[in-house]
């Protein structure tokens, strides 16, 4: 029983970790209506410029996650304005498979400067909390606080401010926006630098929690997407709750098989709701 | 020197029947598919295994073909009825899969360690130039291939395909079953993915996860993209322009050499990358454009 909580729990953290790329990748899904790979490597560059400011130059991880935040929403703007505005108008699969090609050049960027092998932050040690029988590092408990502080801000801003009521309409309904006066290419950016910057402290929580590798990134592609199809394309509230569900889904699944295929537990969920709910569970 | 032009020769085989199985799926169709590379294990892994347990040449190549047909049509069949965009999460999903079932399933495929000394067809019958001869084999599967292909590019069922990349509904008001058209050109594609895998083994005679990265998808369709998707021969002009830029990249090893192996990997990837994009922002039709017909 205990083995379940403690699985439970790290189902939790790691449904927190993913549920932050997964918000931007589900909005802009919407929107430019092509499944956008690179966001994997937005998280690989948020882990990658953490390290070098907390190994090189020596800071602590804190303002390695600020440098992160920024960088990672500079480099998703980049990558959007550089590579995809050139192809709006194209099929939408045309520019899955370039954004394949901008994984490739993130990815290997970081490969040449950080090479292929597995890195960890220099932060303080602290013992691990017991909790009935259940351990809880304190980075962890960071992590959660604070990925459900982010959930929290990016439900406000969508809810609450004018800018977040324009980036929920161009999602939930693109030609209706458009027609109302929104400014797409605008939100896009927006959306873009957001989605981004989120991306990029999931990164961060991801190297504290496991390792970092430049491989890091896409191997979350295939749970961000399986959260964002759980909860219905263009919902942020349902990526949020789809990421929830991969990562039990993904934590729980050890007690039934062995760890190395943790991560086909997310295309086995693909797969299911194809099947069964091609909508999602929120939509239609 | 004249070995390591035969060499070259059969990659560029293997890389042309990868090409033209891909031109089906995205060329023709419009069907995308980031798992090419796992089509092509399931024909190597299929043929390989098969062969060093003494079973027939023929056996490894039928069952090459027809497990990597028969998955690309399961995969085609659990994503094509509902969302089309979806095939691109799923293909490559089905890939990585593969390759954790590869690793890890050491019973079957002997995991990290690979398969070695996989048999080679007719290699008693040569005491010298076995790898000419395997050359021509190469050339000739891709020669039956293209001829079939290219039979199938102006025939009706051609013409479906075109017509439902081009406009689905479309296809469909002209009562065509469009989903039926679709996993059928998957399925045709993953085949040929198949055969090319089974040429693979038996010329390199080991196979590991290893030789079935991600990356090599992404090669096949710069191949296919520089070469002019929807065109045969494009696809096959592609796969030796690939080879060129494969090989000549190896020799900036001698110009930069103060670049280490990694480095070095990093950057021949960065550039296969930049030159994708800008592949598809600046000439999206390749260098042989489609034939009208």
């Amino acid at each position: 029983m205990n083995a379940f909580f403690q699985y439970f729990l790290n189902g939790i953290i790691t449904g927190g970790i993913l549920s932050l790329p997964a918000i931007g990748f589900s909005l802009l899904y919407k929107i430019l209506r092509f499944p956008n790979f690179a966001f994997g490597s937005y998280l690989t560059c948020g882990a990658y410029t953490a390290l070098a400011v907390n190994l090189v130059l020596g800071g602590s991880i804190v303002w390695g996650f600020a440098a992160s935040l920024v960088v990672t929403a500079g480099v998703a703007i980049t990558v959007d304005q550089l590579v995809f505005r050139n192809l709006r108008q194209r099929r939408p699969l045309t520019l899955a498979i370039v954004s394949i090609g901008a994984v490739f050049i993130l990815e290997n960027v970081i490969r040449f400067i950080w090479g292929g092998g597995l890195q960890y932050y220099r932060i303080p040690v602290y013992r691990d909390m017991y909790v009935l029988g259940i351990h809880m590092g304190r980075e962890q408990s960071i992590i959660l606080l604070a990925s459900c502080i982010f959930m929290l801000l990016v439900e406000g801003l969508l809810k609450k401010t004018r800018l977040g009521k324009a980036m929920r309409a161009l999602a939930d309904n693109p030609l209706l926006a458009e027609i109302k006066g929104i400014d797409r290419e605008r939100m896009v950016i927006l959306i873009s630098g957001v989605g981004g910057a989120l991306a990029g402290a999931s990164g961060v929580f991801l190297g504290i929690d496991t390792v970092i590798d430049p491989l890091m990134g896409f191997n979350v592609i295939l749970s961000i997407f399986a959260a964002a199809i759980l909860g219905g394309i263009g919902s942020a509230r349902g990526a949020m709750g789809g990421a929830m569900v991969i990562g039990l889904a993904e934590e729980l699944s050890l007690l039934l098989i062995p760890s190395t295929y943790k991560s086909a537990v997310g295309f086995g969920i693909i797969i299911l709701i194809l099947i069964l709910r091609p909508g999602g569970f929120t939509k239609r | 020197m004249s070995s390591y032009f035969i060499a070259i020769g059969t990659f560029v085989g293997i890389y042309a029947l990868l090409a033209l199985g891909l031109n089906i799926q995205w060329g023709f169709t419009g069907l995308v598919n980031l798992g090419h590379v796992g089509f092509f294990a399931i024909g190597a892994y299929s043929t390989a295994l098969l062969t060093v347990h003494g079973m027939p040449f023929a056996a490894g190549l039928a069952l090459a073909i027809l497990l990597s047909a028969s998955l690309g049509a399961l995969v085609a069949m659990a994503t094509l009825r509902l969302r089309e965009d979806f095939l691109a999460i799923v293909t490559l999903g089905f890939s990585e899969i593969l390759r954790l079932f590869l690793i890890n399933e050491d019973w079957l495929t002997k995991g990290t360690n690979g398969i070695k000394a996989i048999p080679r067809p007719f290699r008693e019958a040569f005491s010298q130039g076995y790898d000419l001869f395997y050359l021509i084999l190469v050339g000739v599967a891709v020669l039956i291939v293209f001829l079939i292909l290219d039979r199938v590019r102006i025939s009706p069922f051609g013409r479906v395909l075109r017509a439902i990349r081009e406009d689905e509904d479309v296809a469909q008001v002209a009562g065509k079953n469009t989903f039926r058209f679709k996993v059928q050109a998957f399925t045709l594609g993953a085949g040929l993915a198949g055969l090319a895998g089974f040429f693979y083994a038996h010329y390199v005679t080991y196979i590991s996860p290893d030789s079935f990265v991600p990356a090599l998808t992404i090669y096949i369709w710069v191949a296919l993209m520089a070469g002019g998707s929807g065109n045969n021969k494009g696809a096959i002009l592609g796969a030796v322009v690939l080879m060129g830029f494969l090989e000549g990249t190896r020799f900036l090893k001698d110009l930069i050499f103060f670049l280490s192996d990694v480095r070095l990997a990093a950057a021949r990837e960065i550039l296969v990358g930049v030159f994708l994009i800008l592949l598809l922002i600046y000439k999206p039709e390749g260098v042989l454009p489609e034939e009208r017909k």
